[in-house]
């Protein structure tokens, strides 16, 4: 046995390759996007034959994996909670079809939520597809329970959730690992024909077949069920069942408190599927779970039916304690209020920035920006998104709501935001429908060649994979222009005069055409090496006695360098957060602000 | 004991928080921790709660923390409600820092100084966890608390 200082998901991708799992998929998504990075530095390390490498998004990386689980070979998919709803097609259909080899669906939760747009609960979404889940409690859990999962898998040809959440996959624990691997040869087999005719029916299967491929199921789940044992510590006569990091908040402070002669606390490591369990010797039963009643359900108890646990929000140590206080156990000491932080802003130098105050620039505050999911999201704090719902969202409220002011006779300006890897993750559908129909609005492709939000994974514009090995770039160019887009122009948003006689030929074809139009402004992300180190440098300093104060470039900029100095009523810059990039000169109403 | 250690993107509040886990690990603790380091470098807060030899968690609730590690000092009362005892880096120790080593080895002077100041540590507990040049950071760091 090895320790190791190992963040939550290090150790799930840890505990993956250690049980044989040699091809993992995904897309990244905070706070689920270290376990590839994870994996492959260990196969590297190792030495291990394998495939771990992004997809383009989760539905196919799903499917991928799934389609590599069907050939013997044990497969997992990674991805956050809003990812699975993306890959909710295959994955509801995977359990009536089962594996072969294994497959691990590692789905991360956010409550809070901390960088989500939810706070559903992949257990649920387990539960909704027959996909037994296991739910870690802590970081050494989190190692353990995906070997388990492999294990589940492989035993009962059913893919298996490990579900992990922010705290787990985020935090951090000395880890007690085993040195070994498994090492066995990788054989893909498939379509041995002399057994095909018995095997197509559960490979193709037709609706009668999915009837009796769905009664298989059931009866694999009630197998599984009757394995599902509780673990429970302390001796109350209060049963509190919970699952997942929540688990451990509630028995620290069990301990904390002194209650553990007043409450049972019982862990559920599988919140799915569960048996029913004789609860008559208990006074009360409670479930507190994260972040939706699925225990609750399963096993009728009082919980968030009754009003005891919220139904929104994290369930930190905090709140868990006043959810001891409702159950009447404790009497919790003051509530300490906590001041605001300074909101996140784009990154100093960051192309978006230049190329959104472009924009905005063109088409003024009257015209929609519908945005997506990326840093540009943050564009909302100078004026440039009106709209966030999902991955690839933007480009089909452009064609939406640009439809409804035609429907309605007004001539509102619409644009589309949305990033390269969103681009390709799912805003490609809708720019069809909208060259189809013929919608005139903008879309701005902001390309920084890295899905830079989630901590900069590689994206299809790469030359080279994670393994060093040749791919081929996909140009956005031709992907737009496959489509039959025909105003497609390519920018470097630096080249800030070139970008507003862009966007000034954009808006004039939008009105004299009636289709879409693409912009791509391209600017390698700053927050990267190669980004940073290729970046222009233009030194800048403020002329004081020109500076009016009117913040200009501060409230419709909003670069974190720039700030307000109250005592000169002027602006100032931070250096050691400027990266010279220059863009603010072209912001400064009266400019003050010059090249030196 | 229950520690938060808070500062900016960028100074190396993570590799701080690692470093102090890496030498409780060595001498035997267990160390839990969770780390929010959402959006950090676009001028976000980073947040390390650490229990050390205790918890199964690494989460630590507020006013409760048996220290607060400040590396930036604008949010003092943020760091107050994790607790009382705030261990924060004086203008002279900050200066020194910033003058004797290169900037991406500040954090590591700044630790030095952090386990002079503070004996919760030895600093020969962290000698074998750093590469060559964190250490004569970390080792200035310690020899500036004893002059």
């Amino acid at each position: 046995m090895l320790t190791l200082y190992l963040s939550g998901n290090e150790a799930i991708a840890h505990g993956l390759v250690q049980a044989g799992v040699r091809f993992i998929t995904g897309y990244p998504g905070t706070p689920s996007s270290e376990i590839i990075p994870a994996a492959q530095k260990l196969v590297k390390e190792k030495n291990i034959k394998a495939f771990i490498d992004w997809a383009i998004n989760e539905k196919v990386a799903f499917e991928i994996a799934y389609s590599v689980s069907l050939t013997g070979i044990k497969t997992a998919v990674t991805m956050k909670q809003v990812g699975l709803n993306v890959a909710m097609d295959p994955f509801m259909n995977s359990a009536y079809v089962g594996t072969d080899g294994a497959m691990v669906v590692v789905s991360v939760d956010d409550p809070g939520p901390h960088s989500s747009q939810t706070e559903q609960d992949s257990r649920f979404f387990a539960m909704t597809g027959k996909v037994p889940v296991l739910d870690p409690s802590t970081v050494q859990e989190a190692y353990e329970f995906a070997k388990k999962a492999v294990q589940l898998s492989k035993r009962y040809s059913i893919p298996v959730m490990l579900r992990s959440s922010t705290r787990i996959s985020h935090g951090r624990g000395d880890v007690k690992v085993e040195e070994d691997f498994i090492l066995e040869p990788i054989n893909a087999t498939f379509k041995i024909l002399k057994d095909w005719d018995k095997k197509l029916p559960r490979y193709a299967a037709t609706p009668r077949q999915r009837l009796m491929l769905h009664g298989l199921l059931n009866e694999k789940i009630a197998e599984i069920e009757k394995l599902n044992e509780l673990r429970t510590f302390f001796s109350g006569d209060i049963l509190i069942l919970s699952s997942g990091a929540v688990f451990s908040y509630l028995y620290e402070l069990i301990e904390e408190h002194g209650l553990e002669d007043k409450v049972t606390l019982a862990k559920v490591d599988m919140p799915y599927p569960m048996k029913k369990f004789d609860f008559s010797g208990y006074k009360r039963v409670i479930t507190i779970e994260e972040s939706m009643p699925v225990i609750e359900l399963q096993l009728c108890t009082e919980g968030r039916r009754n009003g005891i646990v919220p139904k929104q929000g994290e369930l930190t140590p905090d709140v868990c304690e006043e959810i001891l206080e409702r159950i009447g156990l404790i009497k919790k000491g003051k509530t300490i209020s906590v001041p605001p932080l300074k909101r996140p802003s784009l990154c100093p130098g960051c192309g978006h920035r230049i190329a959104l105050y472009a924009l905005k620039k063109v088409f003024g505050k009257k015209a929609v920006y519908s945005g997506d999911i990326g840093c540009y999201t943050l564009a909302l704090n100078f004026g440039v998104t009106d709209t966030v719902l999902c991955m690839g969202a933007s480009v089909s409220f452009g064609l939406g709501i640009k439809k409804a002011f035609e429907l309605s006779g007004k001539n509102q300006d619409v644009v589309a935001i949305i990033g390269d890897s969103t681009f390709f993750h799912t805003g490609i559908p809708p720019l069809i429908d909208a060259v189809h129909y013929r919608v005139p609005f903008l879309t701005v492709i902001l390309d920084n060649k890295t899905v830079a939000m989630t901590g900069n994974q590689k994206t299809l514009s790469d030359h080279v994979s994670s393994f060093g090995e040749p791919v081929t770039p996909i140009v956005i160019e031709n992907v737009v222009q496959g489509i039959g887009v025909k105003f497609i122009q390519a920018v470097d948003p630096y080249d800030f005069n070139s970008s507003i006689k862009i966007l000034k030929e954009a808006k004039k074809f939008l009105k004299e055409n009636k289709e879409p139009a693409v912009i791509i402004f391209r600017h390698l992300c700053v927050n990267t090496k190669e980004g940073l180190d290729a970046n222009p440098i233009y030194n800048v300093k403020i002329l004081k006695e020109v500076c009016k104060g009117c913040k200009v470039c501060i409230t419709e900029f909003e670069c974190p360098a720039i700030f307000f100095n109250e005592e000169e009523g002027k602006v100032d810059f931070d250096k050691t957060l400027c990266i010279s990039c220059g863009c603010c000169v072209h912001v400064c109403p009266t400019k003050a602000i010059v090249l030196i | 004991m229950k520690l938060v250690i808070l500062g900016k993107g960028g100074q190396g509040v993570i590799f701080f928080s690692r470093m102090i886990a890496q030498a409780a690990i060595k001498r035997g603790l267990s160390v839990r921790s969770t780390e929010i380091k959402g959006m950090a470098k676009k001028g976000g807060t980073v947040e390390i709660q650490m229990k050390i030899g205790e918890g199964m968690s690494g989460l630590v609730r507020r006013g409760t923390a048996d220290m607060v590690i400040l590396l930036s000092n604008d949010i003092f009362d943020y760091a107050k409600t994790f607790g009382e005892n705030i261990f924060s880096f004086n203008e002279n120790e900050v200066k020194t820092a910033l003058s004797s080593v290169p900037m991406r080895y500040v954090n590591t002077f700044l630790l030095g100084v952090f386990v002079k100041k503070t004996g919760l540590f030895e600093c020969d507990d962290f000698m074998d966890l750093f590469d060559e040049e964190n250490k004569k950071s970390f080792i200035k760091g310690c020899k500036y608390v004893q002059s």
